[in-house]
């Protein structure tokens, strides 16, 4: 089939502002985004630059906007975004951008310094005080299943980067680093729930979440983001009252 | 070097919960007056029929619960709406005190109506 790929591209040292370039390709609607994005890039336009590096879902590097949702380019078949007769010309180009509300840095790599920051603000570690035991600290699988959920975070940052909040007001936490918060806070062997609360309930935390579901929306692992931060608000409430 | 928040630490948890406790209560006041108003509008809609009603003291009490919660509800929501947004301190000095001064003038507005009859 073919199939014209519409790429948001910028220089930053040439292009005075951004602007989108068509690609028209042979492709197999089984293709994933990235195996034509690869093709561009190593027989078309060797210019063309963004991030990629497992390709298995697994690292979180490839998340970019397609067709207007975030989602990661080597997760998804062109055949799964309406790409599917084989014989077929389609005249709708595929539209590949970054994720929005980042600072690009070519193409389709965005700035990740600020989303990094958010992360280490919620101290994405174990926090422990009491002594540590001879061997590992223990979880019941009960305990485990708390946290299974919110562990699968990847952080290609397609949640917050979805977020009508974040772009609205680039302070705010944002749906991964809360995710990361829920992690260690709900986790039975971490020690430090109290500072870990003090960290989301803040102005620019925990409540500029209004759920949303955006970040549902978008998660590539499928997980219920705004189920875990409501969680995280319920846990605030009760420290309240 | 951690991620600096803005503001100092003030826990959105009670607002949060109000929101809710009376966002609960603006949906069955919203069902009751639509019963009330067009489902059965022989219930009334004349001046007489409403002073009938404020005088009372079960309406006189929902009415002052209603006017309470429902200008809470929806300033909080304001300010919650306003509050997503990147401001300067003034401006949200400013914009938090036109609520707080609107608010309580719609309050005391509504309470002396509600108490009149």
């Amino acid at each position: 089939m073919k199939v014209t790929l519409r790429i948001f591209r910028f220089n930053p040292e040439t292009d005075s502002k951004p602007y989108y370039k068509d690609y028209e390709i042979e492709a197999d609607p089984k293709d994933r985004v990235i195996d034509v994005l690869h093709y561009i890039k190593n027989e078309i336009d060797g210019t063309l630059t963004f991030r990629r590096s497992c390709l298995h879902g697994i690292c979180g590097s490839d998340g970019m906007r397609i067709n207007g949702k975030n989602m990661l380019a080597c997760s998804i078949l062109l055949q799964d975004l309406g790409y599917s007769d084989a014989n077929k010309t389609y005249k709708k180009p595929l539209v590949i951008e970054p994720l929005p509300g980042m600072p690009i840095i070519k193409d389709l790599v965005t700035d990740f310094t600020d989303f990094w920051k958010k992360y280490e603000t919620v101290k994405p570690y174990l926090i422990t005080k009491s002594q540590p035991p001879e061997r590992e600290r223990l979880q019941s699988p009960e305990d485990a299943e708390l946290i299974m959920e919110a562990s699968k975070c990847i952080l290609c940052a397609c949640c917050t980067t979805s977020c009508p909040s974040t772009w609205s007001n680039e302070d705010y936490l944002g749906p991964a680093a809360l995710l990361k918060a829920y992690r260690f806070i709900f986790d039975s062997r971490d020690e430090a729930t109290d500072e870990r609360l003090d960290i989301i309930d803040t102005p620019n935390g925990i409540w500029r979440c209004h759920t949303i579901f955006h970040c549902v929306q978008a998660c590539p692992k499928e997980i219920n983001i705004t189920w875990h931060i409501s969680q995280l608000k319920k846990k605030l409430v009760e420290r309240e009252i | 070097m951690s991620f600096k928040h803005y503001g100092s630490r003030k826990s959105g948890s009670i607002g949060w919960l109000l929101q809710r406790i009376t966002g609960i209560f603006l949906i069955f006041a919203m069902v009751g007056h639509y019963i009330l108003m067009h489902y059965t509008p022989e219930t009334g809609h004349s001046y007489e029929q409403s002073v009938a009603r404020f005088s009372s003291v079960y309406w006189k009490m929902f009415y002052l619960t209603f006017i309470s919660l429902g200008l809470w509800h929806g300033l909080n929501g304001v300010w919650s709406i306003l509050r997503d947004f990147k401001m300067k301190p003034w401006l949200a000095i400013t914009l938090y005190g036109i609520i707080v001064i609107s608010g309580f003038a719609f309050w005391v507005l509504g309470v002396s109506t509600a108490l009149k009859f």
